[in-house]
C-alpha cells in the first residue's frame, strides 16, 4: 500500500525523526517498508530556472541555444524542446544533479560543437509523466533559484508498505500515524469535525432499512444536497495522485480521499436515482445481471448481498457500486454510505466475482466499526466544502447489531513466559494506550483491558503480548546462547532416503528433482490420476502416477539438447486415484518411489575402448549392485518375474510376499514415442514403503574364509529355449554343499555350432568354512553335475 | 689362492656388467662368472685344496664375493629388463586417465541435507509428511479459518472442496503434535506447491522446511537463540542478523528472520532490492488456537515454529538466477553439484 508520509504528518508530528529512522522503525514494528521514494532526495539540484535567450543552434535546425539565469549566473544550455520561449520559468537540472529518470548525473557536454551546462527538463524527465513533447513551463509566481522539490511540492516521502492481513487497521493513512505514534512515543491527532448543517432532516430526505443485519451489521449515512460536480481542487487531486489514485470529481474523489485516511471505505450515491429515496440492504434470492459502476455487466449468484433502492439493486454491497446510481456530472442531491460488512460475506462475493477492490479488500479484513459515522461527517464536511450544498441535518445509523468490544486479561508473567523477558509494566501500559487499548483495571500482577473496534485481530492474550513486544522492539528479546535437548524419541524419517542417495551417486546416476505436476495423457500412461480443479495450464493439470511418466519428458529434453547418455533417479511421492470423489483419505494413494533410469551410452568411445550402449543386463546389474547395500542380496536374484505389461517391453517385478517391491524394464517404444525419445530407455521403480520395511534387517558380519577356494569350469551346448536361470538353480540344487556359487563367464551363440543351440560356460566355486577340501570330493561332485546337466538339459558338454 | 686374484676378479666382473647392455650381454657375464663353471663358483671349488687358518678368511672372502655379485647381476638385470619393456611398448604416459562415472545428488536435496543435519546437531528429529493434504491439516487447524484473507497469501491447487496440495511443510506439525505429547523438537522438510505464476523468481512447486519446538517453557529468546545458531552455522560466523514482526495465522508473536545480504555485505544491491537484507525464514511463537486443535494445554505449554524455501536459500548460495533450472533437470546443471 502506498502511503504519503506528508499525508501522515496531519495526523502526527514527525520533527526530528529522519527519514531513514521512520522506514526502518515501520520496517521494525510489522509494517514492511518494501521500497520508498524521498522526493527531496529524487529532486534534489533541480531548480526553477528562468530563461532569459533562446538563440539558434548554428549546426543544428532543430536545436536552441539558451541562455538560462539559476539565480546566480546566466548558464549556456543546449535545448531540443520546440515550446522553449524567452521568459519561461522552467525546471532547470544544473551540473551534477541527477535526472530522477534513469538516474542519469548531468554533466557539463558539447552538443554539436556548442557547449551545454544542464538541461532544461520535460515531464518525463523528472517522472512526473511520459510526457516528452516539450519542456515543463513553469508559473512566473516562483521566483528563481527556488528548489524544484519544494515550488511543485514535490517534498514527500512516499512509502510502498506491505500490510499483513490482520492489520486492517494499517491500511490508511491514520493507522499508520497511530503505529508511529505508539513507536515515537507522540500524539496522536484525529482530524476535528466543523460543519454547519441545513434545516432539511436527513430523515425526510432518505431512508435505509437493513434486512440482512448478520453480514451488514452497521449501515450510516450523510446526505448532501443541492452540491456541484466539478474537478477536485488541486491539493486534494495532489493527495491522490501521490498514492496512486486518479482523480475523477470532487465528490468521488472525497470518498477515496476518506478511505485512505481513516480506512472506511465509503460509497456516495445519487440520491435522485434512488427510488424511493430508500437504501434496503438485502441478499439475493435469485441470480441476478447487474452493471457496475465500471459498465461491466456480471452475473451474481443467488445470496450476494446488494444495496437495493425502493425497486431495484443499486449496488453490490462493500464491493462495487451499480452504473445505474453512480455520481454523474448532473448530480445534485447525493447519499454518503459509511457501512460495516461482515468480512466473511464480503470476501465470499468477492472470490465468487472475482472482483477485488479497494473497498472489498479492507472489508474483507475487517473495517472499524465503531468509525462508520465520523467518516461520513467528515465525508460530508469536505464534500459540502469543495461541492458546494448544504449537508442535510442529522444523520442516519441502523445499528441493529451492537459489535462489543473485547475484554482481555493480560498477565505480566505469561508475557515473561512467552518472550523469555520482561516488558516493565509502565511501559506496556504506555504501549496501549497510544494503540487505543485502554486499560479497565490494574491488577497489579496483570491488567484488565478493552480492545479498539479497529483492531479486529487482537482477540486473545497472545496477541496483547506481540503488540508489546512489536512496539517496544524484537531486537530487545536476548538471544539464548544455551538450550537443552531432547534425548529421547529422537528419528529422522529420511535416512533411507539419504542412504540410497549416497548409494545412487557412487553407481554413477545424477539426482533429479521433477515437477509432478503433469499432462493429463502423460498422467494416464502408469494409472487412473488426481486432477488438479484449479491448474494453472493444461501442462501441469494432474499429478504423476508414477515417477517414470514425469521423468521421460526430462529424458526428452536432455536427450534434444545433446546429452543422451543419462544415468538417472529420484525420490518422490506419485498419487493414485481410488475413488472418482476424493472426499477423504482413502479415496486415494499417495506413495514414496525411487526411479532409476538409464539410457543411451554407457561408455563413449574412448582411447581404451569402444562405445557401449546400455542394455536390460545393465539394468539387472546395477538394481543387484544397489539393493546388496542395504543387505538385500537375496531379495532379488537373477529369477525376475516376467510378465506382460504394456508399458515395456522386458518386464520385471519384484515381490515381497503379496506387494510389488519394484518393477521396470526396458520402456516399451510406445511409451518412448509418446515422449518424443528414440533411443532404449530402461527404469525400474522401487516402493519406498516396502524398502524402509525391509532394509531393516541388519547386516552381521560374516567369517573371511580361511581355507582355499577351489574352482572348475564347463561348458555344454543346450537348446536356445534353456534359460540360464534354470541351469544355475538346477547346478545349485545337485551338487553337494561345497559348491558355494555358479557364475556364468561365457555365453556363445553362433551358426558354426548350430542355429538352434548355445554355448554356457560356467564357473563353479567350491570351499568349506571349516576344512581344505580334497581334489577328490570336488572332483566327484563336479563329474556328477557334469553328468546331470547332460541328462536334464540334453545338454552336451564342451571342449572334451 | 691371492686375495689380490679375488679383487681383480670381483673388479673385472664389475667391469663387464657395467658394460653390458642388453639381456643377451648380461647372460653372458652370469654364465662367465656365476654359472656351473664360471670363474666364481670355480674359486669354490679351488677353496677345497685350501688348508689351515686360510681356510675361513678365503671361505668369507669369497661368499662375500659371489654374493655381491649375484646382487649386482640381479639389480642390472631389472634395470634393463624395465628399459627394453618401456622401449618396446613405447607407452605414452601423457595419455588421459580413464574416466569412471560418479553420480550427484541433486543440489536442493544437497541444501535440505545440510539443513537437516544443522538441526539434528541442535536436537531436532525429522518428519515426512503427504502433499496431497486435507484442508483441515493445511489450513484449518492452523488458524486460518475459511473465508479469511490470510488464505490468500497461500495461492493453493486445489484437488477437491476438501483436499488440496500442500502449500507448506506446517500442516506436518499438526500429525506430530496429534500422535505426541511434548517435548516435540523436530524439523519437517518436503515439497509444496504454490498456485502462482512461473517465473525466473517463483514456481508452481518448491522445497520448505518447517520446524516446532514444544514444551513447558520454550520462550521467544529460544527461537532466537536456535535460529541464530542456525543461520551462522549454514551461512559462517559473524552474519548480522535481524527478527522483524510479521504475520502468519499459525504464529503470535510472528516473526520473519533477515540476513545482511551476502551479496552486497548490507550496502544494497539489486538482489535485496537495495535494503541490505535478505529475508531467510519467517517464525514465531506457536498460536494457542493451534494448541487448542490438538488438544494440547495452552497454559501449560508454548513452543516455536518456523519456515524456511530451500530454493531461495540455494539460488542465493550458489548464484543461481532463475528458479526452474532446479526443475528442468538439465544433466549439465545437475553434473555440477
Amino acid at each position: 500500500m502506498k502511503i504519503s508520509l506528508n499525508w501522515i504528518k496531519d495526523f502526527v508530528n514527525l520533527d526530528g525523526i529522519s527519514v531513514n529512522e521512520i522506514v526502518n522503525k515501520l520496517t521494525m514494528s510489522g509494517l514492511e517498508v518494501e521500497d520508498y521514494v524521498d522526493q527531496n532526495e529524487k529532486y534534489s539540484g533541480i531548480i526553477v530556472g528562468l530563461v532569459k535567450d533562446v538563440q539558434k543552434h548554428p549546426n543544428a535546425d532543430k536545436l536552441t541555444v539558451c541562455t538560462v539565469f539559476d539565480g546566480k549566473n546566466d548558464l549556456q544550455i543546449v535545448c531540443g524542446a520546440p515550446n522553449v520561449e524567452i521568459g519561461q520559468n522552467v525546471a532547470f537540472a544544473p551540473i551534477g544533479t541527477l535526472i530522477p529518470k534513469g538516474k542519469m548525473e548531468m554533466k557539463k557536454v558539447k552538443i554539436r560543437g556548442i557547449e551545454s551546462n544542464g538541461m532544461i527538463c520535460a515531464e518525463d524527465e523528472l517522472e512526473l509523466s511520459d510526457d516528452h513533447s516539450g519542456i515543463m513551463i513553469l508559473s512566473d509566481e516562483f521566483s528563481t533559484g527556488t528548489a524544484i522539490s519544494e515550488a511543485l511540492k514535490l517534498n514527500d516521502v512516499l512509502l510502498e508498505i506491505a500490510i499483513t492481513p490482520n492489520r486492517p487497521d494499517a491500511l490508511s493513512h491514520i493507522g499508520v500515524a497511530r503505529d508511529l505514534s505508539a513507536i515515537f512515543n507522540r500524539e496522536l491527532r484525529i482530524p476535528k469535525l466543523d460543519f454547519q448543517e441545513s434545516q432539511k432532516d436527513i430523515k425526510q430526505l432518505a431512508t435505509v432499512e437493513i434486512e440482512d443485519k448478520i453480514n451488514c451489521p452497521r449501515y450510516s449515512a450523510k446526505v448532501v444536497t443541492g452540491l456541484a460536480i466539478k474537478e477536485s481542487p488541486e491539493w486534494l487531486q495532489n493527495k491522490l495522485t501521490k498514492i496512486g489514485l486518479r482523480p475523477i470529481n470532487n465528490v468521488v474523489d472525497v470518498t477515496n480521499f476518506i478511505q485512505h485516511e481513516l480506512g472506511q471505505p465509503l460509497h456516495a450515491f445519487d440520491l435522485d436515482q434512488l427510488a424511493g429515496k430508500k437504501i434496503i440492504v438485502k441478499s439475493l434470492t435469485e441470480e441476478l445481471k447487474f452493471t457496475t459502476l465500471d459498465s461491466k455487466q456480471r452475473v451474481l449468484p443467488s445470496g450476494t448481498m446488494m444495496i437495493c433502492d425502493g425497486n431495484r439493486e443499486v449496488a453490490i454491497a462493500g464491493v462495487m457500486g451499480g452504473e445505474n446510481s453512480e455520481v454523474t456530472e448532473s448530480t445534485k442531491n447525493i447519499l454518503i454510505e459509511s457501512a460495516y460488512f461482515n468480512p466473511t460475506s464480503i470476501r465470499k462475493t468477492s472470490k465468487k466475482l472475482q472482483l477485488a477492490t479497494d473497498s472489498s479488500y479492507r472489508f474483507e479484513r475487517g473495517t472499524d466499526p465503531s468509525n462508520t459515522v465520523f467518516a461520513a461527517q467528515r465525508a460530508a464536511q469536505l464534500i459540502a466544502s469543495i461541492a458546494g450544498g448544504e449537508i442535510a441535518k442529522g444523520i442516519i445509523d441502523q445499528y441493529p447489531v451492537t459489535i462489543k468490544q473485547k475484554e482481555i486479561t493480560f498477565r505480566l508473567a505469561r508475557m515473561k513466559k512467552l518472550l523469555g523477558y520482561e516488558v516493565p509494566k509502565s511501559e506496556v501500559i504506555k504501549i496501549f494506550q497510544k494503540l487505543g487499548i485502554n486499560l479497565l483495571k490494574d491488577m497489579v500482577e496483570s491488567l484488565e483491558v478493552i480492545v479498539p473496534a479497529h483492531r479486529p485481530d487482537i482477540e486473545r492474550e497472545a496477541d496483547l503480548i506481540e503488540e508489546v513486544a512489536r512496539i517496544s522492539g524484537y531486537e530487545k528479546i536476548p538471544v539464548i546462547e544455551k538450550v537443552s535437548i531432547t534425548l529421547h524419541k529422537r528419528k529422522d524419517d529420511f535416512d533411507l532416503e539419504d542412504k540410497i542417495r549416497e548409494n545412487a551417486v557412487g553407481l554413477g546416476f545424477n539426482e533429479m528433482v521433477n515437477n509432478p505436476l503433469i499432462l493429463e495423457s502423460d498422467a494416464k500412461v502408469t494409472g487412473s490420476p488426481i486432477e488438479i480443479s484449479n491448474p494453472q495450464s493444461q501442462d501441469m493439470a494432474y499429478l504423476r502416477t508414477s515417477l517414470l511418466v514425469s521423468a521421460l519428458p526430462v529424458i526428452s529434453n536432455n536427450i534434444k539438447k545433446g546429452e543422451k547418455d543419462l544415468a538417472v533417479f529420484e525420490i518422490g511421492n506419485v498419487f493414485k486415484r481410488l475413488n472418482n470423489r476424493i472426499s477423504t483419505f482413502s479415496d486415494f494413494e499417495e506413495k514414496k518411489k525411487l526411479l532409476f533410469i538409464i539410457t543411451g551410452k554407457k561408455q563413449s568411445r574412448q582411447w581404451y575402448s569402444g562405445e557401449t550402449e546400455y542394455d536390460i543386463f545393465d539394468l539387472k546389474g546395477l538394481i543387484n549392485v544397489f539393493l546388496s547395500k542395504f543387505s538385500l542380496d537375496n531379495v532379488l536374484n537373477d529369477s525376475y518375474n516376467s510378465i506382460q505389461n504394456i508399458n515395456y517391453d522386458y518386464h520385471f517385478t519384484i515381490n515381497i510376499k503379496d506387494s510389488v517391491f519394484g518393477d521396470g524394464g526396458k520402456v516399451s517404444k510406445s511409451v518412448i514415442k509418446i515422449f518424443d525419445i528414440n533411443q532404449s530407455v530402461y527404469s525400474f521403480e522401487f516402493d519406498l514403503e516396502i524398502f524402509r520395511k525391509l532394509s531393516g534387517e541388519r547386516r552381521t558380519f560374516k567369517e573371511l574364509l580361511k581355507y582355499p577356494k577351489v574352482n572348475r569350469d564347463f561348458a555344454f551346448l543346450f537348446d536356445k529355449s534353456i534359460n540360464y536361470t534354470l541351469v544355475k538353480d538346477f547346478i545349485l540344487k545337485e551338487s553337494s554343499e561345497i559348491l558355494k556359487s555358479v557364475e556364468l563367464f561365457d555365453l556363445f551363440e553362433n551358426k558354426e555350432i548350430s542355429k538352434d543351440k548355445k554355448s554356457m560356460a560356467f564357473n563353479l566355486e567350491y570351499y568349506d568354512y571349516n576344512r581344505t577340501l580334497t581334489d577328490e570330493e570336488v572332483d566327484k561332485d563336479f563329474q556328477n553335475l557334469i553328468s546331470k546337466v547332460s541328462n536334464k538339459f540334453n545338454a552336451i558338454l564342451r571342449g572334451k | 689362492m691371492q686375495h689380490s686374484e679375488i679383487e681383480k676378479i670381483k673388479s673385472d666382473f664389475d667391469q663387464e656388467i657395467e658394460n653390458a647392455s642388453t639381456a643377451g650381454d648380461i647372460e653372458q657375464v652370469r654364465i662367465k662368472y656365476l654359472s656351473r663353471n664360471g670363474i666364481i663358483t670355480k674359486l669354490f671349488v679351488e677353496l677345497k685344496s685350501i688348508s689351515g687358518e686360510d681356510k675361513p678368511i678365503f671361505g668369507r672372502l669369497l661368499n662375500n664375493l659371489r654374493n655381491s655379485a649375484t646382487e649386482s647381476f640381479h639389480n642390472k638385470k631389472s634395470i634393463i629388463e624395465t628399459e627394453q619393456s618401456s622401449k618396446s611398448t613405447n607407452l605414452d604416459f601423457s595419455l588421459p586417465g580413464k574416466s569412471i562415472k560418479i553420480g550427484s545428488r541433486h543440489i536442493l536435496t544437497q541444501t535440505l541435507f545440510e539443513i537437516k543435519s544443522i538441526f539434528k546437531g541442535l536436537g531436532f528429529s525429522v518428519y515426512d509428511g503427504p502433499e496431497l493434504e486435507s484442508d483441515y491439516y493445511n489450513f484449518e487447524a492452523l488458524n486460518f479459518p475459511p473465508d479469511h484473507p490470510a488464505r490468500d497469501m497461500q495461492d493453493t491447487f486445489f484437488i477437491s472442496e476438501k483436499f488440496l496440495l500442500r502449500t507448506h511443510t506446517t500442516p506436518v506439525q499438526i500429525r506430530i503434535m496429534e500422535k505426541e505429547q511434548p517435548p516435540i523438537r523436530a524439523i519437517m522438510p518436503g515439497r509444496v506447491y504454490r498456485n502462482e505464476a512461473i517465473s525466473s523468481r517463483s514456481y508452481c512447486m518448491f522445497h520448505q522446511v518447517d520446524g516446532i519446538y514444544v514444551d513447558n517453557d520454550v520462550s521467544f529468546a529460544e527461537l532466537k537463540g536456535t535460529l541464530v545458531s542456525f543461520a551462522e552455522q549454514f551461512y559462517g560466523e559473524g552474519l548480522k542478523y535481524r527478527f522483524r514482526p510479521s504475520f502468519f495465522p499459525f504464529t503470535e508473536p510472528s516473526a520473519e528472520m533477515d540476513i545482511t545480504c551476502y551479496i552486497c555485505k548490507g550496502k544494497g544491491c539489486r538482489v535485496c532490492k537495495h535494503s541490505g537484507w535478505l529475508e531467510i525464514l519467517g517464525c514465531g511463537m506457536v498460536d494457542p488456537n493451534v494448541f487448542k486443535y490438538v488438544n494440547y494445554d495452552t497454559e501449560k505449554y508454548t513452543g516455536y515454529a518456523f519456515g524456511m524455501g530451500i530454493e531461495r536459500i540455494a539460488m542465493l548460495k550458489y548464484g543461481i538466477d532463475d528458479i526452474r533450472i532446479f526443475f528442468e533437470n538439465d544433466l549439465r546443471f545437475l553434473k555440477q553439484f
